[in-house]
């Protein structure tokens, strides 16, 4: 889709849908993505640029599973 | 800049999906040859105003919801307070999961994130407002001529260095 729409510069994330930025209370995820797409904003050369990032929604969900446990 | 929902080509995780949209509902899909050109940036990210844009549909308690079961979709978008605090938004989309949203609106909308990367100086500040509206929306080329028009104007009237967008 972000092919596609072609966008200047993306970071992809293999999650789900609703889920951009990750899990519930996962604050370290969040702020991950957020930094990946401002460090993506200051190192993009080229329009179209798509980086794709090694996380999977299988680990996420797992970290945030531990992460609502202890709350 | 956005995050996405995309692969390289090796790695699509719904092959086809484009074509397939676009054959069972002809003139969905926005169509373009080209990226636009870079815009790089020419301060600091300490330096900054930064907005965010979602298609979450976060809006403020009380604002006008958005029409979420119009045929061909919602065009209109509304201002989130940058400091609004997570109890006093709420989600009016129908075509996304929101169960993580409901217990942790930073899943979709980060806007505490956002605050916390301001507080540590690595943004410079936020913009007044994030924008917000539904990903809903049927008419790609009635979308950039009146939605995106407007809320580019708006990012220039407002001064915004950097507009970061995700959907949802």
């Amino acid at each position: 889709m972000t092919e596609h729409a072609k966008p200047p510069r993306a970071v992809f994330l293999p999650f789900m849908m609703g889920h951009l930025f990750g899990v519930p209370f996962h604050e370290s995820l969040q702020r991950t993505v957020l930094m990946e797409m401002l460090s993506l904003l200051e190192q993009a050369t080229d329009s179209g640029t798509i980086r794709d990032l090694d996380l999977t929604w299988a680990q996420a969900r797992r970290e945030g599973k531990a992460i609502l446990a202890e709350r | 800049m956005t995050v996405g929902s995309s692969k390289g080509e090796k790695g699509q995780l719904r092959p086809g999906l484009w074509n397939v949209v676009n054959e069972r509902y002809p003139g969905s899909m926005i169509h373009k040859d080209d990226c636009v050109p870079l815009a790089r940036l020419n301060k600091p990210l300490s330096e900054c105003r930064v907005a965010f844009l979602s298609t979450s549909g976060v809006q403020p308690k009380g604002s006008l919801p958005f029409d979420t079961v119009h045929p061909v979709g919602d065009y209109s978008f509304r201002r989130v307070p940058s400091d609004a605090a997570c109890s006093d938004l709420e989600i009016h989309q129908l075509k996304y999961p929101t169960f993580g949203a409901e217990k942790d609106l930073n899943v979709i909308f980060p806007i505490e994130r956002l605050r916390e990367l301001r507080d540590e100086g690595v943004l410079g500040e936020l913009n007044a407002s994030h924008y917000t509206f539904i990903g809903y929306n049927m008419d790609p080329v009635h979308l950039e001529r009146t939605l995106a028009e407007d809320v580019a104007q708006a990012l220039v009237d407002d001064e915004v260095d950097v507009a970061l967008a995700a959907p949802a």
